[in-house]
């Protein structure tokens, strides 16, 4: 949990400058989301895997963005990978989740993305 | 005349009531009021509507499809998938949560009271009993929320500290307001204090803390642009 993190492979700068960019935005949504779960149910990732609590909009969202916002993008390529899953593997950006509070998820899931490929991390599957 | 006030008397029960029921109401209501506002200062920028450019429609006209089985039970159908039709439950305790939260202290006979004697204002309130019992209501949605929060894997994963420590902050006005109305405790002015702390707690750290979605989520529905605003909604991203 609690590990030391190697942020030298990381230019943090370049994500504080993009998360700099949509900050208004991101502590918006973040401060409107009240954890209620209620969005779980509107992804079809959700449903079609057992309802695995993981692939909620909700937990995608508060731990890709949400946590490049905590650490002030004071992350890792190990951090920065566990996000590419989420946002890749979990998240297809179909734009069908939908959140009580209007939280524009699709919206932060991108910007997670972006700040994922602006490091160099990404699918790669003509490699993978 | 002692202008120095003895410790006994700052330390009463009497003086703290007096402090809790006088200042310290207009101290909680001027921070509520200017730190929301400060709040919404901060997001204003999201709240102008961008210049985006937009198609005009092409020649032609648009046929509407011919009414169908389908579509008369359209309305049926977008309500079962929308998250009301989905958590229909969920959706009406957080809704009768939030209603009697907002709602509910307005009409409080005792709080009508205190401002009849303060102002001379006569609000209408409701009749004791009802009151009473919408608390109970209030109190027992509280009890829902806590238990998805321990019991719900989905829930338990996305919460944190500051999610039981704000629904206990938000259950204990009503809570203390039971009790206090109920002369549960034999101290009725140490439950009746702790009502109005409670509740002046409450309304001090709606704007600061995650409270504040109870006008975030306002803002976010109606003035910014987004995917599902229902006022200038577009997709932005």
């Amino acid at each position: 949990m609690f590990r030391k993190r190697n942020t030298a492979s990381v230019n943090s700068e370049e994500i504080r400058a993009i998360l700099d960019e949509k900050k208004t935005k991101m502590k918006l949504s973040l401060k409107a989301c009240a954890h209620c779960s209620l969005c779980a149910e509107s992804c079809f990732l959700f449903m079609s895997h057992d309802k695995n609590p993981k692939y909620m909009p909700s937990y995608k969202f508060l731990n890709s963005v949400g946590v490049l916002y905590k650490k002030k993008g004071n992350v890792d390529k190990l951090d920065l990978g566990e996000i590419r899953d989420i946002v890749w593997e979990r998240c297809v950006l179909c734009t069908r989740c939908y959140c009580p509070m209007g939280i524009d998820i699709p919206e932060m899931i991108a910007l997670a993305r972006r700040i994922c490929r602006s490091q160099g991390v990404y699918p790669q599957y003509d490699k993978e | 005349m002692n202008y120095i006030m003895e410790f006994s008397t700052i330390f009463s029960w009497t003086f703290a009531y007096d402090f809790l029921k006088g200042p310290m109401v207009w101290v909680s209501f001027i921070v509520f009021i200017f730190g929301t506002l400060f709040q919404l200062f901060k997001i204003s920028s999201l709240m102008s509507k961008p210049e985006r450019i937009r198609l005009s429609a092409g020649p032609g006209k648009f046929i509407s499809p011919p009414p169908s089985p389908e579509n008369k039970k359209s309305w049926y159908l977008r309500f079962k998938l929308s998250i009301a039709g989905v958590n229909p439950f969920m959706t009406s305790v957080t809704a009768v949560f939030h209603v009697l939260l907002l709602i509910l202290p307005i009409f409080v006979l005792g709080h009508n009271i205190l401002l009849n004697n303060a102002f001379g204002i006569s609000m209408v309130s409701l009749p004791e009993n009802i009151s009473h019992r919408l608390t109970l209501v209030v109190i027992l949605c509280a009890l829902i929320f806590l238990y998805r929060r321990i019991l719900l894997y989905r829930v338990r994963l996305i919460t944190t500290f500051e999610d039981y420590l704000f629904l206990i902050l938000a259950a204990v006005p009503f809570i203390s307001g039971f009790l206090a109305y109920e002369q549960f405790f034999s101290n009725y002015k140490l439950v009746i204090g702790l009502h109005i702390l409670s509740g002046e707690l409450m309304l001090m750290t709606v704007p600061f803390t995650k409270f504040i979605h109870m006008i975030f989520m306002l803002i976010v529905r109606f003035k910014i642009d987004g995917e599902y605003s229902l006022g200038n909604g577009d997709r932005v991203w």
